[in-house]
Order: C-alpha cells, then structure tokens, then sequence
C-alpha cells in the first residue's frame, strides 16, 4: 500500500480521519487556491458543482463508459473496445487495461484521438508511482489552463472516491503533480490557434 | 507461435525496460521473511505456506500493472498462452527464470511450472527439526504471486508446490489449476 499523502487543500469536516486513508477524500472548501481558479467564468458548465452533484457526475461517467464498453464487447467480440465518443460540446477519450482500470479524460471536440496519452498515462504516472487503485478523469477546458488543472485535480479525487468508498490509495501527491505537469504541458496541446 | 513470442517480448522487457537488482539481496531479504515467520509462527510451518501465500497474493496483485505497463501486452486468447506469458514474460522480467511448462491436463485448466533454478533458494537450507523438509514450502510466495496476478486480469487460479528440491526432491514443480474466469460486474455498492 503507498503512503497516503492527503493534500492541503482537500481539507475539510473530515479531515482528521481522511488523513488515516479512512473516509473519501473530499472536494477543496472555498477559499483554497484552486477552487479559486476554477471560478473564472469559463462558460456554461462546471460552475463548482456542490459535492454530492460532483460524485454524481463520476458516477454517471462511470456507468456510461462500463455500459458502453459493455455493449462494444457485444458487438464487436471480446477483443473489441470503444475509443472514443464525441458529443456536441465535448469527446470522451477512454483507455482501459486488462485489469480493468478505467482512464478517461473529456476533450473539446477537435482533439485528435488521446488513448495512447491515457496508455502514457497508465505506464508512466500510475505504475511509475505506485498508485495501488485510481481512475482519472479529466476535462480540458481550452479557455483556461489554469481552470484545467483545477479541474483535473478536482476530479482524480472524485472518482476515486466513488470507485473506492474507503478513499484508499489515492492521495498519492507524487502521482497528482506528476499528472498535473503531464496534462499541462504544451505538447499534449495540438495547434489549434486557442488557448 | 505464441511461445517464442512470449520469449521475445520477455527478453526484451529484461533488456530493456527492468531496473535489476543483486539477485544475492533477493535471496537473503526472502531468507530473511520466512525465517521470521517460522519464529513468529512457532514453526507451524502450514501457517507459515499460509502466510507466505497471502504476502505474495498481496505483491501479485500490484506486480501485475508493472508487468502490463512494461511488457505492453494484452489479454490471453486462453490458458495456454497464459502460462506461456508467466513463464516466459513474467519471471522473466522480474526473477531473470523461464521455468517450463508442461504437464498439462487434457482438458487444458492444469499445468505444472518446473524450476530448473529458482533464485529464492540459493543457499538455503530447511531446518532440521524433522518437520520442515515435509511441512514447509518455501517458495510459497511464488503461489500468492501468480494468484494474486491473474485474479486483476479476471483469472482465477489455485496455486501450490508439489515438490521442491529443498526438501530432496529432483525438481521444483508449481501445479497451477485454472478455476474460473471472472466475469467483470458493476460494482455492488453502486447505485
């Protein structure tokens, strides 16, 4: 099991036993510097979500892609597997390994396909720091870099809260920066004259 | 053939892509455990195998995204190429061994992995107290190992040695017996 390093700001009410590795991880107060980031106005969605309605979109977003991947599987054979959806407004990128470990990261639409960053991901951040359990899932928000990590940071924790009620092995802080310089470097940008 | 595949992909990762370490440090940090558990255990040397079981099944368990980063392979098309990928990827890449598969049942779920060498047990000897040599199996570890590993890619094994040249034997031979897939299901807690 790897050290439970619980970051700063995911103080809260629970704090004292969330630094055991006991109870979920919980969502910055307001107040902490990157919930401030996140309250740029970036357009119409993720105005900081109450916490309750944050677990419930890594929920859905979890049922959706286990569904999904489901139904590729019926479809295409069991070797299949889906890639990638798009909708209007944004594309989910999605990887998952054998042993099932899911990583997803939600895209604007013009980025071009990400599964072997999510593969990178996997072989670089996870294995490489020994995180034991942890889906990640990510938005990029091409308006704001900043709002991006916030948003990225947000929601390692989230997930893993709901794939994991004892907020175990999570707050690995060698792996939360090593992702967070990761998605922010510029290479992982394709030009595309924003940003 | 799937075989030599396994072969290439194991010494290329061994090559490669593994960080090694002084196979003598191996050796005596093992020698180490079990010894302390003989003593914690009282010599109850069944405890012991149990113990030594359920360390490893705690190793395979996370020793298998290592193996998957670096190995970069898939899913097994069946059992066969399973044991194929342990022996010939997997000890490669982590014990530097490629011990044989053979012994397969007919109906392709049993195989045995024979241990020409096994750098756990370089210099060891059991203790002479008349129990060990029939009671312990030293490399039990290996067994949590392959358990715990295979159950992260929904394969569920039973593992056990059937003889080890520590206790006199000829050769060192693991029986691996293939129980069930596991199906993948949303997690029971979800609502």
């Amino acid at each position: 099991m790897g050290p439970h390093v619980i970051k700063q700001w995911l103080s809260g009410p629970a704090s004292s036993s969330a630094a055991t590795g006991a109870t979920k991880p919980l969502r910055p107060q307001s107040g902490s510097s990157v919930v401030s980031a996140g309250e740029l106005d970036n357009g119409p969605a993720r105005t900081r979500p109450s916490r309750l309605s944050a677990e419930d979109d890594a929920k859905l977003v979890f049922g959706t892609v286990f569904s999904l991947r489901n139904m590729v599987r019926k479809l295409g054979g069991p070797d299949d597997h889906f890639i990638s959806y798009r909708t209007g407004q944004y594309k989910l990128h999605y990887y998952e390994t054998p042993t099932n470990l899911k990583f997803v990261m939600l895209t604007d639409i013009k980025t071009n396909n990400l599964r072997m960053v999510l593969h990178q991901i996997y072989v670089s951040l996870y294995v490489e720091f020994g995180v034991s359990s942890i889906t990640i899932y990510v938005v990029k928000n091409p308006l704001s870099r900043r709002y991006l990590e916030a948003i990225a940071l947000l929601f390692i924790d989230i997930v893993v809260a709901v794939e994991h009620p004892g907020g175990e092995g999570v707050a690995n802080e060698l792996f939360e920066m090593g992702l967070e310089s990761f998605i922010v470097c510029p290479q992982f940008y394709p030009p595309s004259g924003k940003g | 053939m799937a075989s030599t595949k396994a072969a290439r992909i194991g010494e290329e990762v061994w090559k490669t892509r593994v960080d090694k370490v002084n196979a003598e440090l191996v050796t005596l940090t093992y020698g180490t455990i079990v010894a302390q558990l003989c003593k914690d255990y009282d010599s109850d040397y069944v405890e012991v195998n149990k113990q030594l079981d359920k360390m490893g099944y705690n190793i395979g368990m996370r020793l298998i995204e290592d193996f998957l980063a670096k190995s970069n392979t898939g899913r097994c098309a069946n059992f066969r190429e399973t044991a194929e990928m342990i022996s010939k990827v997997g000890f490669k890449i982590f014990l530097n061994i490629t011990p044989t598969v053979t012994n397969w049942t007919s109906d392709n779920k049993q195989f045995s992995l024979i241990f020409e060498e096994n750098p756990l047990v370089d210099f060891v000897e059991l203790p002479d107290d008349g129990r060990a040599q029939d009671e312990l199996w030293y490399s039990s570890i290996l067994c949590g190992i392959l358990r715990g590993a295979l159950e992260m890619v929904q394969i569920q094994i039973e593992a056990h040695f059937i003889s080890d040249v520590l206790r006199g034997n000829d050769s060192t031979e693991m029986r691996v017996s293939l129980i069930r897939y596991i199906d993948d299901e949303m997690p029971a807690d979800d609502e």
